[in-house]
C-alpha cells in the first residue's frame, strides 16, 4: 500500500508540473499577445497609414514603412516563387532521381533553417557592395532568397504526394510531361502549393535581419528601388531602440501590423490546407 | 445477374464487325493528319518546359550555393589575418583593427543554453499536457494556437522583451538573484553586478519565450506518433500518467523529442532580433550572466553597416560563417533525428 | 462462333516479338510472342507477380516514366515497331489507351475530365467540344448519370461511375487500342457488371486487351485469354480452349485452382 501511495504521490507531483509548465509558458505567450496589443492599438490611428515616420519628437505615421514592406514583400515573393516552384517542379517530376535534385535539395534544407541574417550578409557582398549603396531592390531580392527554400520544399512535396497513378493516367491519354504536370499535378497540389506561398510570405513579412544591410531604411517616401527603403521591421528595430516616446509608441503599433498580418497569412494557410486535407 | 457465356455473347455481334472497322478507318484517316500538327507543337513546348524547370533547379542551386561561397571569400582577410586564433581571441577592435569570436561565440553559446534550461523542461511539459491532461474540447484551440505563435516573427518577442520584461527584470528578479546568492560562493559570481535589466540572462529568457511554442509542437506531434496500443496496454497494467509517460512515451519518443530540441536550438543559436534588443552588445565574456554581452547575430546586426575597413567587415562575415557552421550542424544532427522517428512512425 | 474464328483470323492491330523486359538487373517477362486482334478482347490471367500488368505497360511504352526499365523485342502496332526510340510516346499514347487498376479522375469537373484529352489534339467549337463530350459520356453509359452536373467535380462520383468516366476520357481520345488493368479490382458487382459489359460494347470498335485476377471475368469478356507465369506466356488461344481444354498442365492447375 505504501508503495502504491508513493506511486500516486508521484504522479500527481508529475501531472501538476505539467499543468504548471503549460500554464507559465501559455500565460506567458498570452501576456506578450495583450501587451502587444494594449500598447499597439493605443498608437492605431489614420495618420500610422497616412503619414510617413517622423523625425525625432515629432508626430507621423509608418505610410513609407508600410510601403516598403508591400514593395519588397512583393518583388521578393514574385522573384523567388516562380524560380522555387519551377526548381520544386523539376525536382519532383522530372530529376527525381538526378544527382542535380539531390544536391539541390540538401543545399535548400540547409538554407531552409539557416540564419536570416547570413541571407543579408550575403546580398550585401554580391549587391549592395559592388553597386556601393544601399537599395530596395538588394531588399527585395534578400528577401526573395527566403522565399524560394520555403516554396521548393513545399512545391516538391505536394508534387511529391500527387498519387502516380494520375500522372500516369494523363501520360496514358498521350498527354506530354509538360501537360501532366501543368494541368493534373499542379492542380491536384493547388492548396498545398498557395499554402507554401503564403507560409513563404508570412515568414518573410516580419524578417529584419537580412533587411538591416540591404535595404537599410528611410526616413522618406520612396519608389526608388536603386535607393535605401523603409521597411516596417527595420523602423521597429530602430524605433524601438530610440530614447524617443513618440517613436517607441509607432514601433509598438507597426508590431501590433505585422503581427496580424502574419497571423492572418497563417491561418488562412491553414484553412487552406485543412480544405484539401478534407477533400 | 447474368453471366454471358463466350459462345452466346460474340453471335449476335458477328455481321456488325466489318462495317465497324470500316467506319473505324474513314474516320481515322483524317485524325493522323491534325495529330501531327498538334505533335510537334506539344513536343517544342514540352521540352521548353522541361529546361526551364531544369534552368530554375541550376538556379536555385548557384544562388544558394553562393552564399556559402561568398561567405567563405568574404571571411579570407579576415582568416589571413587572424588565423585560428581568431576563435580563441577576446579582442574586440576596431581602431585597431584586432578582432576576435570568443565573446561572441560565448554569448551565443550561453544565451540558447538558457534558453534550452528553461524551453525544454516547458515546452515538454506543454506537450504533456496537450497530449494527456488536457480536456480534449481544448486539445485542438489550444495546440493551434501554439502552432501560430511559433510562426510570429522573432523582433515582436525582442520589442516585448525591451519595453516590458527587460524592465521588470532589472526591478523584481535581478535584485532578488542578486541578494539571494550574495553569499553562496559560485553563485554570487554568476549573479553578480548592477541590474541592468538588459543582459545574457535578459536575452535567453526572451529566446526560451520564442522557441517555447516551436518545442511544444514538435514534441506534441512526435507523442502523438505513439500507437494508442502502448499506451493502452501501459494503463492496463495499472500504470500512472506520470509512469506511462516516463517509460513508455518517453523512451518511444526520445529520438524524435532531442530532434525537436536541437530543431529548436538551430532556432535560437541563430536568432538576431529578439536577442539584438536586450543583449547589451558588450564585447567580454563576463561570469556573471546579468552582465551585458553579445552574441554572434547581435554583433553582425549592430555593427554592420557601420563597419569601417575590410578586416573589420571581414570579421563580421567569419562571424556569421561561423554561425553558419554551428546552426548547421546542429540542424543536421536534428534532421537526422527527426527523418529516424518519422521512418518508425511509418 | 469462336470455332470459326480461330480458323478464319481477325485482321493482326498489335504484334509482340521476342519480348523481353527487365527492371533494372531482373528480367520480368521473357521472350513473349503474341497477336492482338481487332475488334476483339484478348485478355491476360496469371498469378500475382507473373508480369501480365508489366507486359501492358510495354504496348503503350508506360514504363517509360520510370528509369530504370527497359523492353527488349518487337512490339508492331500496325506494323510499325513501337519500342523504336524514336517514337513519338505522345502520339502513341493517343492511339493506344489505357483504364488503371483504380479510377484516377483528374481533380477537374466531369467535362473538363473529358475534354483534356481532346484540347491535346484538336481545336474545337465550344459547341463540338460539348457533342464531343456528351459522344464520349454516352459512349461508356455514364451520361444520363451525369449529364446534369457535368461542371461538377470528377471526384464526387462512385468509384464505379468514376472508372466509367476514366474510360469516357480514354475513348474521347479516339484510341485505336485500349488497354485495360484490372479496372474492375476496386469495384463492387454491380459496378463490375456496367463496366464488363461496356468492354463488351467498345469491342466492336476497339482492339482491348485486359488483364484481370478474376477468371469469370476472362470467360465473361474475352475472345482470347493469354495464360502467363513467372514471367512467361505459357499459353494462348482463344478464350473457349483455354478454359476447356488447355494444352498446358501449368494452365489447367491455374484455371482449377490448384495454384495462385
Amino acid at each position: 500500500m505504501s508503495l502504491y501511495a508513493t506511486r500516486r504521490r508521484r504522479n500527481s507531483i508529475a501531472t501538476s508540473l505539467a499543468w504548471a509548465a503549460a500554464t507559465f509558458g501559455l500565460a506567458l505567450l498570452a501576456l506578450i499577445l495583450t501587451s502587444l496589443l494594449y500598447e499597439g492599438i493605443r498608437g492605431l490611428s489614420p495618420a500610422v497609414f497616412t503619414q510617413m515616420t517622423p523625425p525625432p519628437g515629432s508626430q507621423g505615421g509608418l505610410l513609407n514603412a508600410i510601403a516598403g514592406s508591400l514593395v519588397m514583400t512583393g518583388i521578393g515573393v514574385a522573384i523567388g516563387t516562380p524560380l522555387g516552384m519551377l526548381a520544386g517542379t523539376y525536382m519532383a517530376e522530372y530529376g527525381r532521381y538526378t544527382k542535380l535534385t539531390m544536391v539541390v535539395r540538401f543545399i535548400n534544407d540547409i538554407l531552409l533553417s539557416a540564419p536570416s541574417i547570413v541571407i543579408g550578409l550575403f546580398v550585401y557582398t554580391v549587391m549592395v557592395h559592388p553597386m556601393g549603396h544601399f537599395s530596395g531592390i538588394s531588399g527585395a531580392v534578400a528577401l526573395a532568397m527566403l522565399v524560394i527554400p520555403v516554396v521548393l520544399r513545399t512545391t516538391e512535396d505536394m508534387l511529391l504526394l500527387v498519387p502516380g497513378s494520375m500522372r500516369e493516367a494523363a501520360s496514358a491519354l498521350g498527354a506530354p510531361r509538360a501537360h501532366v504536370v501543368g494541368k493534373v499535378a499542379y492542380r491536384a497540389a493547388k492548396a498545398g502549393l498557395i499554402t507554401g506561398v503564403l507560409l513563404a510570405v508570412a515568414r518573410v513579412s516580419g524578417e529584419t535581419a537580412p533587411l538591416l544591410f540591404t535595404a537599410l531604411n528611410n526616413q522618406f517616401w520612396s519608389s526608388d528601388l536603386n535607393a535605401p527603403m523603409a521597411s516596417l521591421p527595420v523602423v521597429i528595430f530602430q524605433f524601438a531602440l530610440s530614447p524617443y516616446k513618440d517613436w517607441q509608441q509607432l514601433a509598438w503599433t507597426g508590431a501590433l501590423l505585422i503581427t496580424v498580418a502574419v497571423l492572418t497569412l497563417s491561418i488562412v494557410a491553414r484553412a487552406l490546407s485543412a480544405g484539401r486535407r478534407k477533400s | 445477374m447474368t453471366v454471358i457465356e463466350p459462345d452466346q455473347r460474340k453471335s449476335d455481334g458477328a455481321d456488325k464487325v466489318s462495317d465497324v472497322v470500316l467506319e473505324q478507318s474513314v474516320s481515322r484517316s483524317a485524325a493522323p493528319v491534325d495529330r501531327a500538327g498538334a505533335l510537334k507543337r506539344i513536343a517544342l513546348a514540352d521540352r521548353i518546359f522541361f529546361q526551364v524547370t531544369r534552368a530554375a533547379a541550376v538556379i536555385v542551386l548557384i544562388i544558394l550555393g553562393g552564399v556559402i561561397v561568398s561567405l567563405v571569400h568574404g571571411s579570407l582577410p579576415s582568416m589571413k589575418a587572424f588565423g585560428f586564433g581568431f576563435l580563441t581571441s577576446q579582442a574586440w577592435n576596431p581602431v585597431l583593427d584586432n578582432f576576435g569570436a570568443l565573446p561572441a561565440v560565448y554569448g551565443t553559446m550561453i544565451t540558447s543554453l538558457i534558453a534550452m534550461l528553461i524551453a525544454v523542461p516547458v515546452g515538454l511539459g506543454v506537450a504533456t499536457f496537450l497530449t494527456e491532461l488536457c480536456p480534449h474540447a481544448l486539445r485542438r484551440p489550444i495546440g493551434v494556437a501554439i502552432e501560430l505563435l511559433a510562426g510570429i516573427p522573432s523582433i515582436i518577442y525582442g520589442i516585448w522583451g525591451l519595453f516590458v520584461f527587460a524592465p521588470f527584470v532589472q526591478t523584481h528578479v535581478q535584485p532578488a538573484l542578486i541578494s539571494a546568492f550574495a553569499d553562496v560562493p559560485v553563485l554570487s559570481a554568476m549573479f553578480a553586478g548592477p541590474p541592468y535589466g538588459i543582459g545574457m540572462l535578459t536575452a535567453g529568457f526572451i529566446l526560451a519565450i520564442m522557441v517555447l511554442p516551436f518545442i511544444a509542437s514538435i514534441s506534441r506531434d512526435v507523442f502523438e506518433t505513439v500507437p494508442p496500443v502502448l499506451k493502452e496496454a501501459a494503463t492496463g497494467i495499472g500504470c500512472t500518467t506520470w509512469e506511462m509517460m516516463r517509460f513508455v512515451v518517453l523512451p518511444y519518443t526520445r529520438v524524435g523529442v532531442i530532434g525537436g530540441v536541437m530543431l529548436g536550438l538551430g532556432r535560437a543559436l541563430g536568432e538576431t532580433m529578439a536577442v539584438t534588443f536586450v543583449i547589451g552588445n558588450a564585447h567580454k565574456i563576463s561570469p556573471s550572466l546579468l552582465a551585458p554581452g553579445t552574441t554572434i547575430s547581435a554583433t553582425i546586426a549592430n555593427e554592420f553597416t557601420e563597419a569601417v575597413g575590410d578586416i573589420y567587415t571581414s570579421a563580421l562575415i567569419q562571424l556569421g560563417l561561423i554561425l553558419f557552421v554551428i546552426t548547421f550542424i546542429v540542424l543536421a544532427i536534428a534532421r537526422y533525428m527527426l527523418m529516424r522517428i518519422e521512418r518508425n512512425a511509418a | 462462333m469462336n470455332m470459326t474464328a480461330s480458323h478464319n483470323e481477325p485482321p493482326t492491330k498489335v504484334t509482340v516479338r521476342n519480348l523481353d523486359f527487365y527492371y533494372g538487373a531482373s528480367k520480368a517477362l521473357k521472350s513473349i510472342n503474341l497477336p492482338l486482334h481487332v475488334n476483339k478482347v484478348t485478355s491476360f490471367i496469371g498469378p500475382s507477380g507473373c508480369g501480365k500488368s508489366t507486359l501492358l505497360r510495354v504496348l503503350n511504352r508506360m514504363y517509360d516514366l520510370y528509369p530504370g526499365q527497359r523492353a527488349e523485342g518487337e512490339v508492331l502496332l500496325d506494323g510499325q515497331n513501337i519500342l523504336d526510340p524514336a517514337v513519338d510516346l505522345n502520339a502513341l499514347r493517343s492511339r493506344v489507351g489505357m483504364i488503371f487498376q483504380k479510377p484516377t479522375p483528374f481533380p477537374m469537373s466531369i467535362y473538363e475530365n473529358i475534354a483534356f484529352g481532346i484540347r491535346l489534339y484538336e481545336k474545337l467549337s465550344r459547341a463540338d467540344m460539348d457533342a464531343r463530350v456528351e459522344e464520349a459520356l454516352r459512349g461508356a453509359a455514364l451520361w444520363d448519370e451525369v449529364k446534369d452536373k457535368l461542371h461538377t467535380s470528377g471526384l464526387g462520383l462512385s468509384g464505379g461511375q468514376q472508372q466509367r468516366l476514366c474510360i469516357a476520357r480514354s475513348v474521347a481520345v479516339q484510341p485505336e487500342v485500349i488497354l485495360f488493368d484490372e479496372p474492375c479490382s476496386a469495384l463492387d458487382p454491380i459496378s463490375t457488371a456496367k463496366v464488363e459489359e461496356l468492354i463488351e460494347e467498345l469491342s466492336e470498335q476497339y482492339c482491348i486487351a485486359i488483364v484481370t485476377h478474376n477468371m469469370q471475368q476472362a470467360v465473361r469478356v474475352s475472345d482470347y485469354t493469354a495464360f502467363m507465369y513467372l514471367g512467361e506466356l505459357i499459353e494462348y488461344g482463344d478464350t473457349d480452349s483455354v478454359f476447356t481444354t488447355p494444352k498446358e498442365k501449368r494452365t489447367l492447375d491455374y484455371i482449377t485452382g490448384r495454384f495462385g
